[in-house]
């Protein structure tokens, strides 16, 4: 019995194995991939969504710019659990960074917009965020000459709502994060990583992290219900309305408490994490996803390991490394 | 009337120019429109389309099979799609009108469809991921309870062997549960989840952990694999891709229809262009017709010219002919002119003539020649005895002082009659001179002459003489110191005798002052000279100024208005004029001429 118990488990183990085969064969033919270049975009749109980006009257009354919650020295994000809006109170949900976001495929954590663009229109006009309107930020920004030119070089019809979104966004796809280490790992440099680096990414993998946190992005490429293996809002109590994720777009019950699963680009510099904040560290974030994501109980030895790997993730920007 | 009708008529020709380009243009336009290339196209997009729909099918049994963990290219092909779509939807090609509505509804069912498909892979990719990863698992936690198993010795696994034997049992259940789905199988896993809740209690504490983790995740396995088959099978039967064919079918049907509206055109065309070629066929004949009408009407224009010319021509001849009578006349009345010219100064100098001759005779008939025959009758009635006559007689002792005187006042008569003869003989010469001046104007021109002005007004003064003297006239002379100068003289001597003449009659009746004239010789400028005569007599009334040349106007009685009239004209030949001025009747007039100074030394 015992016998056919290990022939079954080998066969099962070949199975798996078969399974995971033609990952591991090609070692840089991974399920996740390195960072693309640097799309070549007109630069008068990029120089103008770069001022945009730092204009605070996009906000109704002149507070806010893009990068005052987008900080760019800081991982793209702010470093608050919940930022704050042009009225000195803080948002419902937490940041999610400006790097690389251009490679999820929608935005916003519950993935309620498709574009760049359209995410840029809602912030713009969130009672909560920057609570202006698209006629008064062309206003303006129509006032200003410098803008009224930046404008007419750019798009043939000057100062638009569309051209103002479009210019934000063009910029926005210009935000990547290259050469992190672990990129460079994954172009070839394997020697890059130490050993528990590469054992890290081992765990990574062999956990199921990369399930879900996968492809170009290490993540943003789909949903993911919040509490697949046990109930995290119950255990963290108190639900509030940005919980409830994608079920406030379809109202249905599917959706309810599913995110869009965030890139993991640069996650040692994006603290604290989850949507509602409530991991201050990687250590409470890595402990929160095996709990509830993986329903798994790793060793502390694998969970330092995976952390170690997830700092490989930081990639660079203007040169520096996040 | 005729302008604004023919106004009205150029605008509506305009119009109708008009009208029938526009409307070949359109008609042009209709049926040249080549969709072909568009709907080409957009069939293109479509087959791309279908395309990536069945690479995005087949990238989802790709992750259904678990043959990859990347998702990327389940997301990629929906974006592709979406870029495709809108550029599609931007392009514009022809709807059967009747048609359009078929069409918009063709396109929502597609967005609807792919919406729909692009939902379900969204929660295929969330299911499908955590039931992979916990199939995955499944091996590790079966191991993780062995390694606990493993740590009894031969008895104590002994006591746990059908525990192990049922979580083995359930383990392969859930293994073949994912390749074959079923409610039976659903059925024997849940079973199996009781016994491991129930075995769970009987083993020892440090299995809990494992078993429960174990149990969580066949649990999901459970749960996870009938919603990922079901969601396979939805996305299966979303139907995008007949969708699609159904676009084409209507673009192949649009297509047609442009087709046959473009034939339709080409037709309206072609009937469009023979009728345009009709009109202009019909413009062209009576364009043709306005020619010959034109060339009619041009031959009979150059007829009526012809005439036109002839007529002209005659008429021109009765000109001539008219003219040369006229010319004729007017020479006979010119020569009558001259004619009286010449006799009134004839006449003039004839009066001198006369006068001459007058006193002639009276001093012929009062000579004391008579005396003469007296003392020789005398002396004839004593021939016998003269010498007592002479010696005794009373009246002989007379007779030889008698005679004395006598020669003496013979003498002076001799001398007063030949003066006067030869006054006489200048006048004949002056008369001599006028005809010959006439016969001079008959050659029709001017002999020009040094003239010593003030002896050609002295000799007019003396043909004047006896009429002056006659009527007591003074006449003052101021003569400036005037070089020869060349000039006509007898129409000179003829204007000075005329107006001498004249200031002498204007003085006729004066009676309560001396009759005195004035002749004054100047030089006005460089240029020219000026002679003026200047009487005290009856003057001019201001309304007889402007008449008073004019051929016929006279005051006198036995006048006949021709003597100032021939002086101004002869002025105005010799390149001079004759003005006349007074203060007014009783004060007096003079009469000036002015002629061009031309020293006689140098003749230019």
């Amino acid at each position: 019995m015992n016998e056919v118990l290990t022939c079954r488990f080998g066969v099962v183990f070949m199975l798996c194995l078969g399974l995971g085969m033609p990952l591991m064969a090609a070692p840089l033919d991974e399920a996740l991939k390195p960072l693309p270049a640097v799309p070549m975009l007109d630069p008068a749109k990029v120089e103008l969504g770069r001022q945009l980006f730092n204009e605070p009257r996009l906000s109704v009354n002149n507070t806010l710019s893009c990068a005052s919650c987008h900080r760019l020295e800081s991982g793209g994000a702010d470093n608050k659990p919940f930022s704050i809006g042009f009225d000195g109170k803080p948002v419902d949900i937490n940041t999610p960074s400006v790097f690389n976001a251009s490679l999820n495929f929608k935005q916003f954590w519950n993935g309620r917009v498709d574009t760049l663009e359209a995410q840029i229109q809602q912030v713009v006009i969130s009672p909560v965020e920057m609570g202006s309107d698209w006629k008064t930020v062309v206003q303006n920004l129509s006032a200003l000459p410098a803008y009224q030119a930046a404008f007419q070089r750019a798009y043939p019809d000057g100062v638009t709502a569309a051209n103002v979104q479009n210019a934000l966004a063009t910029y926005e796809r210009t935000l990547l994060t290259p050469n992190s280490r672990f990129d460079q790992y994954l172009l070839g440099n394997t020697d890059i990583f130490t050993i528990q680096e590469k054992y890290g990414y081992q765990r990574f993998k062999d956990y199921g992290c990369i399930a879900c946190h996968q492809g170009i992005n290490i993540g943003g490429n789909m949903f993911q219900k919040f509490g697949v293996m046990g109930d995290y809002f119950k255990a963290r109590g108190k639900t509030v309305e940005s919980d409830l994720g994608r079920y406030l777009l379809t109202q249905d019950e599917e959706d309810r408490h599913v995110f869009k699963v965030p890139s993991l680009r640069n996650v040692a510099a994006t603290a604290p994490y989850f949507h509602d904040a409530s991991a201050k560290t990687l250590e409470e974030a890595v402990d929160v996803m095996f709990k509830y994501q993986l329903g798994r109980n790793p060793s502390q030895e694998d969970k330092d390991l995976i952390i170690q790997f997830l700092k490989t993730l930081s990639g660079e920007w203007a040169g520096k490394p996040l | 009337m005729t302008l604004s009708r023919r106004r009205a008529g150029q605008v509506l020709l305009g119009l109708m120019t008009l009208l029938l380009a526009s409307t070949l243009v359109f008609l042009y336009l209709k049926s040249s429109r080549d969709q072909t290339a568009t709907y080409t196209q957009s069939r293109d997009l479509i087959r791309q389309l279908q395309q990536l729909n069945a690479q995005w099918d087949s990238e989802v049994l790709k992750a259904r099979i678990a043959l990859t963990h990347n998702y990327d290219p389940l997301v990629a092909p929906l974006q592709e799609m979406t870029r495709i779509w809108a550029d599609l939807e931007n392009r514009d090609f022809y709807h059967d009108p009747a048609d359009l509505p078929g069409w918009q509804a063709n396109r929502e069912a597609y967005q609807a469809a792919i919406q729909e498909k692009a939902r379900l892979v969204d929660q295929f990719k969330s299911h499908n991921a955590v039931l992979r990863n916990s199939l995955a698992f499944l091996p590790t936690a079966e191991d993780d309870i062995q390694a606990q198993f493993n740590r009894y010795d031969d008895e104590g696994r002994l006591q746990l062997h059908d525990v192990a034997t049922d979580t083995y049992d359930l383990l392969l259940s859930s293994l073949e549960f994912a390749q074959v789905t079923s409610d039976d199988r659903a059925a024997d896993i849940l079973v199996g989840l009781g016994k491991l809740a129930i075995n769970k209690e009987r083993l020892p504490p440090e299995f809990q952990g494992p078993v429960e983790i174990l149990s969580n995740h066949i649990s999901l396995i459970l749960r996870e694999q009938p919603v990922v088959n079901g969601l396979l099978d939805r996305i299966a039967a979303v139907p995008v891709a007949e969708r699609l064919d159904d676009l084409t079918t209507h673009l192949n049907q649009d297509q047609q229809a442009a087709d046959l509206v473009d034939h339709q055109y080409h037709r309206y065309l072609l009937i469009f262009s023979t009728l345009l070629v009709g009109l202009l066929l019909y413009l062209a004949m009576r364009l043709l017709r306005s020619f010959a009408e034109i060339n009619r009407v041009n031959r009979a224009l150059q007829a009526a010219n012809e005439t036109l010319e002839q007529r002209v021509e005659r008429r021109t001849q009765q000109l001539k002919d008219a003219q040369s009578e006229l010319l004729d006349s007017a020479r006979q009345a010119g020569m009558a002119e001259i004619a009286t010219n010449v006799l009134h100064n004839v006449g003039n100098v004839l009066n001198s003539v006369n006068i001459s001759a007058d006193l002639v005779t009276r001093k012929l008939r009062s000579s004391k020649a008579l005396g003469l025959g007296r003392a020789v009758q005398l002396i004839n009635e004593r021939q016998g005895d003269l010498g007592t006559f002479f010696t005794e007689d009373e009246k002989g002792k007379l007779l030889p002082g008698y005679l004395n005187q006598l020669v003496d006042a013979i003498a002076l008569e001799q001398q007063g009659m030949t003066d006067e003869l030869a006054q006489l003989s200048k006048s004949v010469d002056h008369i001599k001179d006028i005809v010959a001046t006439q016969q001079h104007y008959a050659g029709a021109s001017t002999l020009k002459e040094p003239v010593h002005i003030s002896a050609l007004m002295d000799d007019a003064l003396r043909m004047n003489a006896g009429a002056l003297s006659r009527h007591n006239v003074t006449v003052v002379k101021h003569y400036a110191q005037v070089p020869e100068i060349l000039a006509d003289k007898h129409r000179l001597l003829l204007i000075m005798v005329n107006l001498i003449s004249n200031a002498k009659y204007a003085m006729s009746n004066l009676v309560d002052r001396p009759r005195q004239m004035t002749l004054t010789v100047q030089p006005r400028d460089d240029a020219t000279l000026q002679i003026s005569v200047k009487d005290d007599g009856e003057g001019i009334p201001a309304e007889n100024m402007t008449r008073i040349f004019t051929h016929g106007f006279t005051t006198r009685k036995e006048g006949h208005g021709f003597g100032l009239h021939s002086c101004a004209l002869a002025a105005v030949e010799m390149n001079g004029q004759l003005t006349a001025h007074s203060d007014g009747p009783g004060l007096g007039a003079m009469f000036t001429l002015t002629i061009p100074m031309v020293l006689a030394g140098n003749p230019t």
